[in-house]
């Protein structure tokens, strides 16, 4: 089954032209006017359309431009239907970007081949397209999976969704952002690695970095970096949560308890006592794409990440070391009593000493 | 004009459009008086224009034929000539014959 849209003022034309095309099983709205044939085809899209090019408030060739020019009629094939001995129409009709004519007097074998061929023509355009559309959806799907085992399932979405509009990931200016900067390490396990085959190590840290990056997923977080067994996590970042202070405490406490039957598991085998230390502060810094040309890390840089990587280098396995306003801001998302004030601490490269809070899942 | 002129042969699968097809074209007929009387050329070269392309395609030939000399007629305001052609029209399709198969 298929529509045909018959534009023409002559209502016997349009009768004719109606009854020669359902006698061949397809079905035919008829219009009598240029603007009625573009509401009818916005309302109800034809597969073909058969335009005769004297009508009473626009010429067939102004409507057929018109629907040649919209993306989403363009496909749509045009039928030019003009006298017979008017050669003049058939040039101003390529122009107008018909896909074929038919002469009246209509000849009903030749409106029939006519409109049958472009159908089907229509018909393997429509699932070209159908089957390249198709190929560019499992390729961006593809592209989304492989994104998603490096960096955070919705940084990959923006990443490729950025690609599709201008090829530019990231392309704006950097920005100032307020962060809560989430920093984890395996306490320890320097100490460790010196011990232990490498083997044994890989598989470790593939444990390790399963459990934490999987916590940081659950509660949103972005994952900015990875380096030897530390991991920094952004949250409000790229994407605003106005609870991230929360956010990043949840994630905390999640990694940690994640973490535990791994250790438990370590520790049997005879390994060293370790865990995850971890470290959060929150404050202005830049996010932005850092490196060069050929190596870019898209990361946030900043005071709160330092201090974050300062207090995860205080923590001690299985603890979790926040800032003042981390804790002013996140106390309410866990049970009241479970984190201590571990007093004012100076840290590396901090001139005043800073409040900071214990929290031990 | 021999009779044969006034036979017309339309395919079966036309029958119930052409007795509107035939009161339209005694419509016509009346505008294009109407038109002459008015000296609107225009409206005559559009009105031969139509039954150039709608006559054959029912299989009445012998409109397509006078449509195309009113057009002509029109583009050059030959009166003569158009008032012909109205008065040939008129008898066509008083005397119209038409069989179907």
């Amino acid at each position: 089954m298929s529509d045909v849209l018959v534009v023409d003022d002559d209502p016997d034309m349009a009768a004719f032209l109606a009854r020669m095309l359902e006698n061949e099983g397809m079905r035919v709205a008829c219009v009598p006017d240029g603007c009625q044939a573009m509401a009818q085809v916005g309302k109800m899209p034809p597969d073909l359309v058969l335009l005769d090019v004297m009508l009473p408030d626009a010429s067939g060739f102004a409507i057929c431009e018109q629907l040649k020019s919209s993306p989403v009629t363009a496909m749509l094939p045009v039928v030019l239907v003009t006298a017979l001995d008017d050669s003049a129409s058939r040039v101003r009709g390529i122009e107008a970007g018909a896909d074929d004519f038919l002469s009246k007097p209509v000849r009903r074998e030749e409106l029939i081949a006519r409109v049958k061929t472009l159908r089907r023509l229509h018909q393997t355009r429509r699932e070209l397209e159908a089957r390249r559309l198709a190929s560019e959806v499992q390729r961006k799907e593809a592209l989304r999976k492989a994104f998603s085992r490096y960096i955070s399932p919705r940084l990959a979405e923006r990443i490729i969704s950025d690609l599709g509009e201008d090829g530019a990931p990231f392309g704006g200016e950097p920005q100032r952002v307020n962060v809560v900067a989430l920093f984890a390490d395996l306490r320890g396990f320097t100490r460790l690695t010196e011990s232990a085959g490498v083997e044994d190590v890989v598989s470790m840290l593939n444990q390790y970095f399963a459990v934490v990056t999987e916590a940081a997923y659950r509660h949103e977080g972005t994952i900015f970096s990875i380096a030897g067994d530390s991991l920094l996590i952004g949250f409000n970042v790229p994407f605003p949560q106005p609870d991230a202070s929360s956010r990043a405490l949840r994630a905390a406490q999640d990694m940690i308890v994640s973490f535990a039957p791994v250790l438990e598991h370590w520790t049997g085998q005879g390994g060293r006592p370790t865990g995850i230390g971890i470290g959060i502060a929150s404050g202005e810094a830049i996010l932005g794409n850092i490196g060069s040309p050929h190596y870019m890390s898209h990361t946030i840089i900043g005071d709160a990440v330092n201090t974050a990587a300062r207090l995860m280098q205080m923590a001690q396995a299985g603890e979790l070391l926040m800032s003042n306003a981390v804790h002013h801001a996140a106390a309410g998302a866990v049970p009241a009593g479970r984190i201590e004030p571990r007093g004012n601490l100076a840290l590396r490269g901090k001139s005043e000493p800073i409040a900071v809070y214990s929290m031990r899942p | 004009m021999n009779n044969n002129a006034y036979q017309v042969t339309v395919a079966r699968d036309l029958e119930d459009l052409i007795p509107v097809f035939l009161r339209n074209r005694k419509k016509e007929l009346e505008t294009l008086r109407a038109a002459l009387a008015a000296a609107d050329f225009e409206q005559l070269r559009q009105l031969g224009h139509r039954m150039k392309g709608v006559g054959n395609s029912y299989g009445f030939e012998r409109v397509s034929v006078l449509g195309k000399r009113v057009e002509d007629g029109a583009r050059s305001g030959d009166r003569a000539s158009l008032e012909d052609c109205i008065a040939q029209y008129e008898d066509y399709l008083a005397r119209v014959q038409v069989a179907y198969e």
